[in-house]
């Protein structure tokens, strides 16, 4: 039986082999793999790219203190960005997870609708949920836009949900009960932070003080922006995202703010986007000068 | 050419290879990418046997058999010079003549002249050759591929060519010969391919015949009533002894369309789950999984389940398990729902409706719900009436339908029953979004009616108020859906409120700032408009509609009562003739002032005006009788008995006379008698059967 540990490293292994980056995951807390910059900014523009890396995804509201066998704070994504799209990416997919070992001839798989939207990116693109015997395992996604801005040539996203397939592989009932490797659970190795966090950001936080946080990135993202800066400025926009999601687990946020609150950070998101293709193709410019 | 010579029997299989087409959108696009291509057959004069559909998840595909080998021959008329340039004084022919003929390649001799509305001018008739049956083809298709309208499209290449998902592949097939074709850098080939994991991903197909069977070895079933079929027969062999799958159509549909080589399973769960609601159960099932309910004789929720894998079969009955995997995981979230919700009554949770926002202009659920209180009671006094409008609500603040949207309403419902309400309180709460659309039931109980009315006019009223009007491409708060639910509820249960009472009972408990007269007219407006539309759905003529919204709408199970009466006696020879009769009066009275007052029957001189006063008379109280009764078929007749007395009038008496005294009380008259029937229909708006398209 494969580990938790071990799935990781063959999927990498294997998109490694098939000519990607291997990146490490981002150090700002995220709520999924497509925010990482190695996502957001490298499907604008023109320039080809291949990367993959992990990505530990931070969802405050998912927190469950480590009780609910398929919820968690955070939980890891494995995220494979192909640009462009090869014709046959689907198959690309498809023997990742037979490298897996995973005998997908005696399974039932399917390709379902599901359209991926992220709104505080001001991104979204068509694609769909890959299910194994009823399990989603991964979101497969064609990316359509970005920051706001339409996206060509088409980017391939795929997010494989590494908890979903180390479940399946090792058929257990509960995440917590996944071997990690060979001495120690997943459970052994995250219940604490499970718990904690989840107290964290269900109990304790601050609300006065994430406010503040949140109005202080905002503000700093700006004047990154205005110093030409646009990477730090995107750190200050994750930043604003990860303080919004605390607040609204926190349940401090009305519906009536939360509109707006997006707004804020799609807004930054926007324009962020805008600058990075704006520098992006003055760069272009002088070199094929 | 004779006609027998020409029928040679072609045959052209074309298949589209894509990735994964969204289930529910497969049946409309192949439906018009078959009636797109029969048009254009058709246009192209192209003569054609019927035309078979396929399709599969990753495949559009048709079979067309009898196809003619070419387009018919032609014939062009070439126009030259105008008669007066083509010849001189003596008739002969000009220069300019001579050189059109020898352009066309005809004798000056074979020229004749056509008429056409500028003048006489010289020409001559060009045989033109029908293209190929080939040529026609590579012609048609792309025209026939794009125009398939899907809703929603994507990019995936740098050409900007959109497309529901990436085109992969595509076979075309003429009389098993590859045809030369080539769409958005798909080359046209004799290969498809089969299923994903049990098939070969390329097989050649050599002759059109073996395509079905070729793909049916590759577990590819492309006939989409083999796959419905398949379905069917396995279904009911897996469905365990004395029982059966609670009927699910939709559901059907989308499985036979999710599926390549569909072959059905039955798993089951845990018995102790069966504590749940069944509308819980159904839906986790249904909505997340795509699983069939099994029910018993009484349409008890038992503890199986049926779904359609994509593959050949489960020897092993890993593909079960997995499923079944899945399934206890979501209903463990349900049952930890249900369990914790309910520790807290409805009641309780009126105030936490503060924190949840309907619309950002419109206030929170908790006011809503004070509307609607105020709307019901406007109503009906009774009590439990208000209690439902109080609580129907509270679910929202519940983590199931948090979890499941889709069941808000029936929760609230579910959860006043624990919490020990009446029938008539959580019935109504639990149907209170009924109907979600024209094909679902209307709330079943005289209260559930009341709120769902109340509950839909709110949002319409409330959302034109502060200008979230539907237009054509957006309607974020589906307001057309709510208006058309509203009306439908109004019609099932024959409800006689005025539309326009109605509209000013919920605008009353909008702010003042949103109670402008523009706003009400503009909803009436909007809700005319659904009438019309669910009108027309249950098949009322478009003239029959607008003769009877041409009058006021007081009620709309009332209009629909006019319609019908209306539409039944249309065609009634004495009814059509009064119809044409009656433009005649309203032209007439149109252009006229009247000083309305009572007809006199000393200036009513003529005898055919005399006759159609008594005839008025005589038939004016039975009309009364008839329109208080509601009875407006009979109404109807008893006007349409007019028409003798009307055309006569019409043939002998002049209305427009000099004479003011007389013309004044002719049109009374007129007058009088169209009130008759204004109180049913403007009938001038009715169509006569040749008028209509």
């Amino acid at each position: 039986m494969k580990t938790f540990q071990e799935i990781t490293h063959h999927l990498l292994e294997y998109w490694m082999h098939y000519g990607c980056i291997i990146q490490q995951p981002y150090d700002i807390e995220v709520g999924a793999g497509t925010m990482h910059p190695e996502t957001f900014f490298r499907v604008l523009g023109s320039q080809p790219y291949k990367v993959a890396y992990v990505q530990p995804s931070r969802r405050p509201a998912d927190g469950r203190y480590g009780e609910n066998p398929n919820r968690v704070y955070r939980h890891y994504q494995l995220q494979v960005i192909l640009k462009p799209s090869p014709d046959d990416v689907q198959d690309i997919y498809l023997e990742s997870l037979r490298k897996l070992g995973i005998p997908l001839e005696q399974h039932d798989l399917r390709f379902e609708e599901d359209n991926w939207e992220a709104p505080t990116l001001g991104a979204w693109g068509i694609g769909w949920q890959v299910l194994l015997d009823g399990m989603e395992i991964t979101q497969f996604t064609y990316f359509q836009q970005t920051g706001g801005l339409d996206l060509m040539p088409i980017s391939v996203e795929l997010t494989y949900g590494l908890e979903r397939i180390a479940t399946f592989l090792a058929d257990k009932e509960s995440v917590f009960d996944l071997p990690w490797n060979r001495e120690l659970t997943y459970g052994q190795v995250k219940q604490r932070e499970e718990y904690e966090f989840s107290k964290y950001s269900f109990e304790v936080a601050d609300i006065g003080m994430l406010f503040e946080l949140f109005d202080l990135y905002e503000k700093e993202s700006l004047r990154c922006l205005e110093e030409d800066c646009v990477l730090p400025a995107y750190d200050y926009c994750l930043k604003c995202s990860h303080t919004f999601n605390l607040l609204d687990s926190r349940g401090a946020i009305s519906v009536t703010q939360r509109v707006g609150i997006i707004g804020r950070v799609r807004s930054l998101a926007l324009k962020i986007a805008k600058q990075y293709v704006q520098k992006q193709e003055e760069k272009e410019e002088q070199i094929s000068v | 050419m004779s006609k027998s010579k020409k029928k040679k029997k072609n045959k052209f299989l074309f298949e589209l290879g894509l990735e994964e087409i969204p289930a529910d959108m497969i049946s409309p696009a192949l439906r018009q990418m078959c009636q797109g291509f029969e048009k254009r057959l058709e246009e192209a004069c192209i003569d054609h046997g019927s035309i078979r559909p396929f399709a599969s998840p990753r495949r559009l595909a048709f079979l067309v058999e009898d196809l003619l080998d070419h387009q018919p021959e032609r014939e062009e008329v070439v126009l030259g010079p105008s008669q007066s340039v083509a010849y001189d004084e003596q008739k002969k022919p000009t220069r300019a003549v001579e050189g059109f003929a020898r352009k066309g390649g005809v004798a000056v001799a074979d020229l004749e002249l056509v008429e056409t509305p500028k003048g006489n001018y010289v020409a001559y008739r060009k045989k033109i050759p029908g293209k190929s049956l080939s040529e026609v083809l590579q012609e048609v298709l792309p025209q026939v591929l794009t125009s398939i309208y899907w809703p929603k499209n994507m990019y995936w290449r740098e050409s900007r060519f959109r497309f529901i998902r990436p085109l992969r592949w595509c076979l075309a097939l003429l009389n098993d010969e590859v045809l030369p074709f080539e769409f958005e850098g798909l080359k046209a080939g004799n290969t498809t391919r089969g299923h994903r994991l049990l098939g070969e991903p390329e097989i050649k197909v050599l002759r059109v015949d073996d395509y079905l069977d070729q793909l049916r070895q590759n577990y590819v079933l492309a006939d989409i009533e083999e796959r419905r079929a398949k379905i069917a027969a396995e279904m009911k062999e897996v469905t365990p002894k004395g029982l059966h799958i609670s009927s699910d159509p939709h559901l059907l549909e989308t499985v036979v369309h999710l599926n390549e080589y569909p072959t059905v399973i039955c798993g089951s769960f845990s018995e102790g789950f069966l504590k749940l609601p069944q509308e819980v159960l159904t839906t986790v099932m249904r909505h997340h999984q795509k699983y069939f309910s099994v029910v018993n004789e009484a349409e008890e929720i038992q503890s199986y389940f049926l779904t359609v894998i994509n593959t050949s079969g489960d020897p092993e009955g890993k593909i079960q398990k997995g499923h079944e995997k899945v399934l206890r995981a979501r209903l463990e979230d349900s049952a930890f729902f249900w369990k914790a919700d309910r520790k807290k009554r409805l009641e309780e949770r009126v105030e936490d409706l503060d924190l949840i926002l309907f619309q950002e202009k419109l206030g929170t659920y908790r006011a809503k719900t004070e509307r609607l209180r105020t709307f019901c009671s406007g109503l009906s006094e009774d009590p439990h009436l208000d209690t439902a409008a109080l609580l129907c609500k509270t679910d929202l603040t519940s983590d199931m339908v948090r979890e499941f949207s889709g069941l808000q309403g029936v929760m609230g419902g579910l959860y006043a029953r624990e919490d020990g309400y009446p029938e008539e309180v959580w019935k109504a709460i639990y149907e209170h979004y009924q109907p979600v659309s024209l094909e679902d039931a209307s709330p079943s109980t005289p209260l559930g009616a009341l709120l769902s009315i109340a509950d839909k006019l709110d949002t319409v009223v409330g959302c034109f108020a502060i200008d979230i009007v539907p237009t054509g491409s957006s309607d974020p708060f589906a307001l057309r859906r709510q208006a058309q639910g509203l009306v439908k509820v109004l019609l099932d249960h024959q409800l006689d409120y005025s539309l326009s009472h109605l509209v000013e009972l919920a605008q009353k408990n909008f702010p003042a700032e949103t109670k402008d007269k523009k706003v009400s007219e503009q909803v009436l407006n909007f809700l005319k408009g659904r009438v019309r539309y669910i009108f027309q759905e249950k098949g009322i003529p478009y003239d029959v509609l607008n003769a009877v919204l041409a009058v006021e709408i007081r009620g709309v199970y009332d209009a629909y009562q006019r319609a019908q009466s209306l539409a039944g006696i249309r065609t009634d020879k004495d009814f059509e003739a009064l119809a044409i009769a009656y433009k005649r009066t309203k032209n007439i009275l149109s252009k006229q002032s009247i000083e309305l007052s009572a007809v006199s029957q000393e200036n009513l001189i003529d005898p055919e005006e005399r006759a159609l006063f008594r005839a008025y008379t005589d038939i004016k109280p039975k009309v009364d009788n008839n329109l208080e009764t509601g009875d407006y078929v009979a109404a109807l007749k008893q006007i349409a008995g007019l028409r003798k007395t009307v055309d006569q009038f019409f043939d002998k008496v002049l209305v427009m006379t000099k004479e003011e005294k007389l013309r004044q009380n002719r049109l009374r008259l007129l007058h009088d008698i169209s009130q008759l029937f204004l109180r049913i229909a403007d009938i001038s708006e009715i169509v006569q059967e040749e008028n209509q398209g």
